[in-house]
């Protein structure tokens, strides 16, 4: 009976192309719509997250924060001056999801070569720091372990400093002059790192490093770092990291409230990430799926029409013997028929959009089996749904009254 | 000769609104196997009401109705359909073909509703058509036939699941005279098969094809004429 059915409905689908293809545009742009925006959404919270992870991996900074004072006292208790290099080593030390812990001293200064000179960052840190944030040499070497040791007056520049400080010449090598609170230092340009554009911690490629050891000793004069970078031993080890160090640094610097330090974890920027363009695919997702009851009652509509119109059809049939079920089945599997076939081209719509989509925003095409699966169920439930009530008019009908219809 | 149909005392009454209308007012008689009759009768005289009730379509208000032994009145809407479907054979005045379905399809349509799911459905319908003499046509549309040739897919499409009686409401009703008589010999020939007939008309002339017209006039049998 129902593959019978399925024959005369499909019958009178095809005979009436045009109207059968206007009543599936509903579903059709309803299916599309989801599968294409989910695509969307999954391509480019995959991009943003990539290229979060290209930061580095698993990384974790630690910032000291401005306490507050009490009234009009200053306090005198400045987490900062307890930012200091043993810390780190502490940290490693009692944290075991950390891998390690590099320190790192920012100062501003002026880079001055021949008569070109540039306000820049300047970074004291050491030879980890390069490998923790994903960061590649062009040429040269970064800051080593023996730079730090002997406090050696060398420099490593990212790559837009070097070109507007040399303008394309070869820097290694190159004295360097860094006007630091009017005092003058000399580096020997030792690295030139490769282009890595902007991330989380501000622009890379404007910065230069030189050891850490040389910027708080013979440039700040200062027992601290402005802060530290920690890496967790793997990413699934990276909450685990971010509470233990947490936990180090309350019990360290006595202070419950977090008041004095910040924790800035990868895991916290991709979770804000994904909670926004999770919260994004829900709305267009539910827009969606508004488009698709819009196009269910598209389907009602019309089969209420096809009902009314067919009035005689269904006189003929009930008089030649069908039974109210095989009307019922008959007009149930037409608009069944419509939104399957509503569903079908809707998965293709929704892919070609989400192709030509992630071609425009250049991101990966994630076409999820679910989205997929979801969508077209839901047209299918629509199609059920919204051909019921049609069905049953058409089932109910009197065949006297049907067959005298005109 | 067996009875293949009963009616005892039928009534029926419409209820338009505030208004009754009594179309059958205790109609009773009998038809035996083989029997070619016709039903006669102007508009108004509730010969359609009495064709409905006798094809299975409509309830009677009053009075019962046998088919085959069995009381059709008690039965519900599946058992009714099921009972048009292996019983009866219409033919109506406006043929009622499917249009968008093939000639083959429509006579087809009953035997795809049988509870008996036969293989040989389309073998079934085709040798229908052979009988009417439309086995060259299959494959054609109704609207691609004249009237004659669609009367007699209709013909046909009453024949193919051999029914106890065939109904045929008006059969000349859309066709000229001439082909209406082609159809009514034709239905004479099937009553000379064996078939049972019972022809709802009210052309005096159509009427005299068969052996026996009973007229009815204001809801009750006026006469029950027998032609020799």
């Amino acid at each position: 009976m129902i593959l019978q059915s399925l024959k005369i409905s499909l019958e009178s689908l095809w005979a009436n192309k045009m109207r059968s293809f206007l009543s599936m545009l509903g579903i059709i742009i309803g299916v599309g719509a989801v599968i294409a925006i989910v695509s969307v959404g999954t391509g480019s919270t995959q991009q943003v997250t990539s290229s979060i992870t290209d930061l580095g991996s698993n990384m974790i900074t630690i910032y000291p924060r401005t306490p507050r004072g009490q009234g009009g006292q200053i306090n005198n208790i400045s987490s900062q001056e307890k930012f200091s290099l043993e810390l780190a080593e502490y940290m490693d030390k009692f944290c075991p999801s950390i891998k390690k812990v590099i320190p790192v001293k920012q100062v501003s200064g002026r880079l001055i070569s021949d008569d070109i000179n540039v306000n820049s960052t300047i970074l004291g840190t050491n030879i980890d720091y390069a490998e923790v944030n994903n960061y590649e040499l062009d040429m040269g070497n970064f800051i080593s372990e023996n730079d730090n040791r002997e406090r050696r007056q060398v420099m490593v520049l990212g790559s837009d400093l070097a070109e507007d400080l040399f303008e394309g010449d070869n820097p290694i090598g190159k004295k360097i002059k860094l006007d630091y609170e009017n005092q003058a230092y000399i580096f020997e340009i030792v690295g030139l790192m490769k282009e890595k554009g902007s991330t989380i911690g501000g622009n890379l490629d404007d910065q230069a490093y030189i050891p850490v050891s040389v910027a708080m000793d013979k440039l700040t004069n200062s027992d601290y770092v402005s802060s530290y970078i920690a890496q967790a031993t793997s990413s699934e080890k990276a909450s685990a990291a971010v509470s233990e160090l947490e936990n180090f640094m309350i019990k360290f610097l006595e202070d419950e409230d977090q008041e004095q330090f910040r924790i800035i974890s990868q895991d916290e920027i991709l979770d804000t990430v994904s909670s926004v363009t999770g919260t994004m695919s829900l709305m267009l997702g539910g827009i969606a799926a508004i488009s698709l009851l819009v196009g269910g009652i598209g389907i009602m509509n019309i089969m209420l029409v096809s009902v009314t119109e067919r009035t005689r059809e269904i006189g003929v049939r009930k008089a030649l013997g069908a039974r109210n079920i095989h009307i019922l089945f008959q007009f149930l599997m037409e608009s069944l028929n419509l939104s399957s076939l509503g569903g079908i081209l809707g998965v293709g719509f929704g892919w070609l959009a989400a192709y030509f989509l992630s071609q425009y925003g250049n991101w990966p095409m994630v076409i999820a089996p679910l989205s997929v699966v979801l969508a077209f169920g839901f047209a299918l439930f629509i199609g059920i749904f919204f051909g019921l009530y049609p069905a049953m008019k058409a089932a109910k009908m009197n065949p006297v009254d049907a067959l005298r219809y005109e | 000769m067996s009875k293949i149909m009963k009616i005892e005392n039928l009534e029926k009454t419409y209820h338009l609104g505030k208004v009754e209308v009594e179309a059958l007012r205790g109609v009773s008689f009998e038809i035996n196997t083989g029997d070619f009759i016709s039903i006669m009768g102007p508009s108004g005289s509730g010969k359609s009401t009495l064709m409905h009730i006798i094809g299975c379509l409509d309830y009677p208000t009053e009075g019962k109705y046998f088919l085959s032994g069995q009381d059709v009145s008690k039965l519900n809407d599946n058992q009714l359909a099921l009972f048009r479907n292996q019983k009866i054979g219409f033919v109506f005045q406006q043929f009622n073909l499917l249009p968008r379905a093939t000639i083959l399809r429509n006579v087809e349509l009953p035997l795809t509703y049988s509870k008996i799911n036969s293989e040989n459905i389309k073998e079934k319908a085709i040798e229908a058509l052979e009988k009417v003499g439309l086995g060259n046509r299959l494959k054609h549309k109704p609207n691609e036939i004249s009237g004659g040739q669609k009367q007699r897919v209709a013909v046909a499409r009453a024949l193919v699941n051999h029914p106890s009686i065939i109904l045929a409401d008006e059969p000349t009703g859309n066709l000229d005279s001439k082909t209406g008589q082609d159809i009514m010999r034709m239905i004479d020939k099937l009553h000379d098969d064996g078939n049972t007939i019972i022809l709802v008309t009210h052309e005096a002339e159509i009427a005299r094809y068969a052996r026996r017209v009973i007229h009815l006039k204001d809801g009750l049998i006026d006469r029950d004429e027998v032609i020799v």
